[in-house]
């Protein structure tokens, strides 16, 4: 329950029902009662961070432990953030309506880079020093996981400690061992030296990183006790790991309304620029029967009328066909959709089309992600020119007539032949629409092409690639659009702005945490929407500091340079990368996981076990 | 096929919870509920669903209610437990009838405006009567014109039916019946606000909607 003072200001400020908490099988328990005071917070908004998967399992995973209680904290909008500073209301967590300055442990979940300057304020919100080293009792101690966990040297002065990988198990160890400590009266030092041998566990501040004169790093060095490499962690077997019988239902509508059952974690594919496809290697797939009793499950317990099936590329998991079967079986009657994102244009079936068409039908998306085979064939997208036609034809015979295409801008290689080929496979995609014979009388197509700028990611092959500097993309973006000839396609584009600074901090090392902290103190906050965004602001934050920004993002880094997330392990061996960027810039290809195993070692991670399940393993 | 009117209260933090959000969360929990829903014969089939009148974003009620449409046999008791089982806190089902009156023929509405924060109750409740005694009390009310929205001086006085005031020491509670419905409705925290700006700072106030009734002052059944 929230405090009478918060309810005071709920009136004032828009879309209350962000603050109230309250919601239907949210988890309240007796705090005097449990061990762990948890407090997992998502920096961004509500319906953001309502949306997401991860924090339903983590949330769920961590309730279900007798002695800890974990609450969700949300960002709040600026309108909130002005009137609980007017009152001196610090951040408190909904369930409880509990200030989280008085919690055990505060998680955060970096699920992208422009979220950094949340994590500081909410922290300062909460009435928390800012930086790790300014906080010296054991409790709270302040976690990060997610994605940008791969790489987070820019948050290290901020952060007690990240969770490399998946989080279900590792969580669990967290918690276990903070209560150990809680209990045994250690010093916030002495539980970091135990948590650090826990695998999946980074201590930023158990490794010293010293710089070469060219600002290079020149070694990174690990001290009391911590391991030379982290590794990730990861679940080995899905359909024994813990998965949510329950979700919160929201009463404000949030971005992914719905639920949501994630079919397999891993990617077979391999493109070149997808950090997403080789940071959570190796495949492993959840069988049939477990995601179709678990979905039955949720809609019951919910009410929801929808699922979304959640992968990299759902048309790769091997038991589509038997998933379907079973869903629809019982959503048709009971009415409720089942919505399958991630398809791909190569196994896009007539069989898949026709179970599509069963259900309430939405927009099709496809992602050939750039405009001409040679640049494919570079960033290993392995998706033919044909491929995307026919499918595009099989859609307009099925009777859609919007198709939305993705496509990157400034990926390695580029050249302006192959913007101008964006525009053109585009158009191919038009003509395919007009040369079908029973295409609906007095109906246009509208074909949507979103651009959004490639930004170089750690653990990818292009992880030493320069990113386009600005005025290179907006060049760019300019000859895309003086290349469309007709008004049938639209075009819709990232600001080059956003994308420069998230390849500064992707790729950015822990000298960045001052330009992050000087940023935030000059307003920065909630920076991925756009009228929050203050560029002048970041552009002052480099000056100030005295650091050059390009030097993160456009800048080649030589193979046999130290990398600032060198130092962690998730499992593709740097090998394997350097193989994978060669053959990018020969416009080679590697073929997916399941025609033949490239060797990138994630198998190790599982026992040499992989669902990719192709026999020549490496 | 029949419809079936579900009475609830909106109450505690569910006030929050605005109308487009109340119909999302009562066509969940009517999922949740497993009553057999009569479903709409269009191309794109959904249940039947309308509620009697709009509630304000912040307002507490006890007289909500909900027309649903159902398929099959099952009493209006076992459509009461099903549903009650299954609400989110602060929506609390009450009871299920046959729905005897059209909504359309709601024309007031008893509200009841508790305040907290007053310093001293007897001049504040002086300050009430004083202001309700009086034969003006102009305010600015939202109204459309054409499809413009513009404000509209109106006074008030002329709307308020009839009104009481309970002293009950640092909260009182002011009862006041207004014109409700979809021919005109004058939104209670016109005056709850008109109230506050002479309180002075720390003043605040929760409206509760107690009753609705029709032009012949019979109660919305």
């Amino acid at each position: 329950m929230v405090s009478r003072e918060i309810e005071k200001i709920l009136p004032l400020v828009q879309k209350p029902g962000r603050y109230t908490g309250g919601e239907l099988n949210s988890v309240i328990k007796d705090k005097s009662k449990v061990d762990i005071r948890y407090a997992f917070c998502f920096p961004d908004s509500y319906e953001i961070g309502m949306s997401h998967l991860g924090i339903k399992i983590l949330y769920s995973a961590a309730n279900k432990r007798e002695d800890c209680w974990c609450e969700r904290v949300f960002a709040p909008w600026h309108d909130m953030e002005e009137e609980m500073r007017k009152r001196n209301l610090p951040l408190y967590a909904l369930e409880s309506g509990d200030p989280i300055k008085d919690f055990d442990l505060i998680g955060f979940t970096l699920q992208y880079e422009l979220s950094y300057t949340n994590v500081l304020n909410m922290l300062d919100l909460a009435g928390l020093p800012i930086k790790s080293s300014e906080r010296k009792s054991l409790t709270p101690i302040v976690v990060a996981g997610g994605p940008c966990a791969c790489n987070a040297e820019p948050m290290a002065e901020f952060i007690d400690l990240f969770l490399l990988g998946d989080g279900e198990e590792l969580c669990d160890e967290v918690i276990t061992l903070l209560k150990e400590s809680k209990k045994e009266n250690l010093s916030k030092e002495d539980f970091l030296k135990k948590a650090a041998k826990i695998e999946g566990v980074y201590v930023p501040s158990f490794y010293d990183v010293s710089y070469n004169e060219d600002l290079t790093i020149k070694a990174v060095e690990a001290k009391n006790g911590a391991p030379e490499k982290v590794k990730k962690r990861i679940v080995s077997d899905l359909d024994s790991v813990h998965y949510p019988d329950n979700f919160i239902v929201p009463f404000i509508e949030v971005i992914h309304d719905r639920v949501v059952h994630e079919i397999f974690r891993g990617c077979i594919r391999g493109c070149r620029f997808c950090q997403a496809g080789f940071l959570y290697r190796p495949i492993r797939e959840k069988s049939a029967d477990t995601i179709n009793e678990q979905c039955k499950v949720l809609c019951e317990k919910t009410g929801y009328d929808e699922i979304s099936l959640s992968s990299l590329s759902t048309s790769d998991y091997t038991h589509l066909e038997e998933l379907l079967n079973k869903l629809l079986s019982w959503t048709i009657p009971e009415k409720i959709n089942v919505a399958l994102p991630s398809l791909r244009v190569d196994n896009f079936s007539d069989e898949l089309m026709e179970k599509l068409s069963k259900v309430r039908r939405s927009g099709l998306t496809f992602a050939p992600e750039a405009g001409t085979q040679r640049l494919r064939d570079a960033i290993n997208k392995n998706v033919t020119e044909d491929e995307v036609l026919r499918t595009s034809a099989k859609a307009f015979s099925g009777g859609w007539t919007a198709v939305k295409l993705y496509f990157m801008l400034g990926l390695p290689t580029e050249t302006y032949d192959d913007v101008a080929g964006i525009a053109e496979l585009s158009q191919k995609v038009v003509d395919e629409f007009y040369k079908n014979p029973d295409k609906p009388k007095g109906k246009g197509v509208q074909v949507s092409i979103s651009v959004s700028s490639f930004v170089p990611k750690p653990f990818t092959p292009f992880q030493w690639e320069a990113q386009d500097t600005r005025e290179e993309l907006e060049n760019k973006q300019k000859h895309l659009l003086s290349n469309i000839k007709t008004k049938k396609i639209s075009v819709s584009y990232h600001k080059v702005e956003i994308s420069f600074l998230e390849g500064v901090f992707a790729r950015g090392d822990r000298r960045l945490s001052k330009v992050i902290e000087y940023a935030w103190k000059n307003g920065c906050k909630f920076d991925s929407w756009d009228d929050s965004f203050k560029f002048d602001v970041w552009l002052r934050a480099f000056e100030e500091t005295g650091i050059d920004p390009l030097f993160y993002s456009s800048r080649k880094r030589d193979f046999s340079e130290i990398l600032p997330w060198d130092h962690l392990d998730y499992g593709i061996s740097r090998k394997f990368l350097e193989k994978e960027n060669k053959k990018a810039h020969e416009s080679q290809t590697t073929p997916h996981c399941r025609i033949k195993c490239a060797g990138c070692g994630a198998n190790k991670l599982n026992g040499g076990k992989c669902d990719a399940l192709c026999e020549n393993l490496v | 096929m029949r419809c079936v009117r579900i009475w609830f209260e909106k109450v505690g933090m569910s006030r929050y919870i605005s109308h487009l959000d109340l119909m999302r969360t009562m066509s969940r929990a009517v999922r949740r509920s497993k009553i057999p829903l009569w479903y709409t014969e269009g191309f794109n089939p959904h249940p039947y669903m309308t509620f009697a009148l709009p509630l304000s974003l912040g307002m507490e009620s006890i007289c909500e209610s909900m027309d649903i449409k159902i398929e099959g046999e099952i009493s209006n008791e076992e459509i009461f437990s099903s549903l009650k089982a299954v609400m989110p806190e602060g929506i609390n089902i009450k009871s299920v009838t046959d729905g005897e009156i059209d909504p359309k023929y709601i024309a007031f509405g008893k509200f009841e405006i508790r305040f907290s924060g007053v310093e001293n109750g007897e001049d504040f409740c002086l300050m009430l009567k004083d202001i309700l005694s009086s034969s003006e009390l102009p305010v600015q009310k939202l109204g459309k014109k054409g499809r413009k929205k513009v404000y509209k001086e109106i006074n008030l006085m002329e709307y308020i039916k009839e009104y009481s005031v309970k002293e009950a020491s640092q909260e009182p509670v002011l009862e006041v019946l207004l014109p409700a419905g979809s021919v005109t409705n004058v939104n209670p925290s016109l005056l709850a606000e008109e109230i506050i700006k002479r309180a002075g700072d720390g003043v605040s106030y929760v409206i509760l909607r107690k009753e609705l009734f029709t032009d012949k002052m019979e109660s919305f059944k």
